[in-house]
């Protein structure tokens, strides 16, 4: 199950993932949910990550990627211990734009406003 | 044999499982040998291993080995006893070459894809390909050591 919430305040936005990512379903989401954004400026939170596979290390790639072309900006911040150790198994440090024990100004906060979609009850529609 | 010692034959259990060898089918599978797993006594950091070899080893079966076809079946079978969990993965498909995965430029990686086998091999002590590849053994050593009697 992957759960993302979406914190948006123009021209930034934050997707708070928690739960796995993995392929399949779950990646797919992510996908979908993270390209389908306008913002010039994304944060994913991957704090309540608990764990991905090489699916999940490999979109966080395409995504890096697809940011790139689009002359977005994208960060990865505050990854869980699971995905930090994973990062680095696979040396992706060098490629991915990882932020630790950093919030993102203005990005987070009551202000903004808020949306969730649980994969799970998309899976079982 | 005294009152109460077991030998470390009679203390392994083992399972198998049998599923169709497409991407939906291995979900279902993945939580049933991961549930297997911790009731039989995965500490969670063991589990987190295991799930992400698992799941490798399991895409690897299901898309490789059986073009995601339902039609196609793979086989997991799991033994655990007190020194080790070992997971073995079998697909029908005609394997592939082994030997360049262990020869593969070790610098990053920056595509989409072809991180599997690294992840397995970086998170398990132990991982082994048999049948030319279609089939492939984990090994997860416990982190505790064995009671002496």
């Amino acid at each position: 199950m992957l759960r993302i919430d979406i914190h948006a305040v123009h021209p930034n936005v934050t997707l708070r993932c928690s739960g796995r990512i993995v392929l399949g379903l779950e990646a797919e989401t992510l996908r979908c949910m993270a390209t389908s954004r306008t913002e010039n400026c994304l944060a994913l939170d991957l704090s309540g990550v608990r764990t991905l596979d090489a699916a999940g290390l490999g979109l966080l790639v395409e995504l890096q990627c697809w940011a790139t072309r689009g002359k977005k900006a994208l960060r990865i911040v505050e990854p869980s211990a699971c995905v930090r150790k994973l990062i680095a198994l696979t040396n992706l440090q060098s490629v991915l734009q990882v932020a630790c024990h950093e919030k993102l100004g203005g990005v987070e906060g009551p202000a903004g406003a808020t949306s969730t979609m649980d994969a799970e009850r998309t899976m079982s529609a | 044999m005294p009152e109460g010692h077991q030998s470390v034959e009679q203390q392994a259990i083992s399972r198998e499982f049998t599923f169709p060898g497409d991407s939906e089918s291995i979900v279902a599978v993945r939580e049933s040998v991961m549930t297997f797993i911790k009731e039989n006594g995965a500490n969670e950091g063991q589990e987190i291993d295991i799930f992400v070899a698992l799941q490798e080893a399991l895409a690897n079966a299901a898309l490789h080995g059986c073009q995601n076809d339902r039609a196609k079946t793979i086989r997991c079978w799991v033994e655990i006893d007190p020194s080790a969990f070992t997971l073995i993965i079998q697909d029908p498909g005609p394997g592939f070459d082994v030997a360049a995965t262990t020869t593969a430029d070790p610098s990053v990686n920056t595509t989409e894809h072809g991180r599997g086998i690294c992840l397995m091999r970086s998170l398990m002590d132990d991982v082994s390909y048999r049948r030319g590849g279609s089939e492939v053994r984990l090994r997860k050593l416990r982190d505790f050591p064995r009671a002496s009697s």
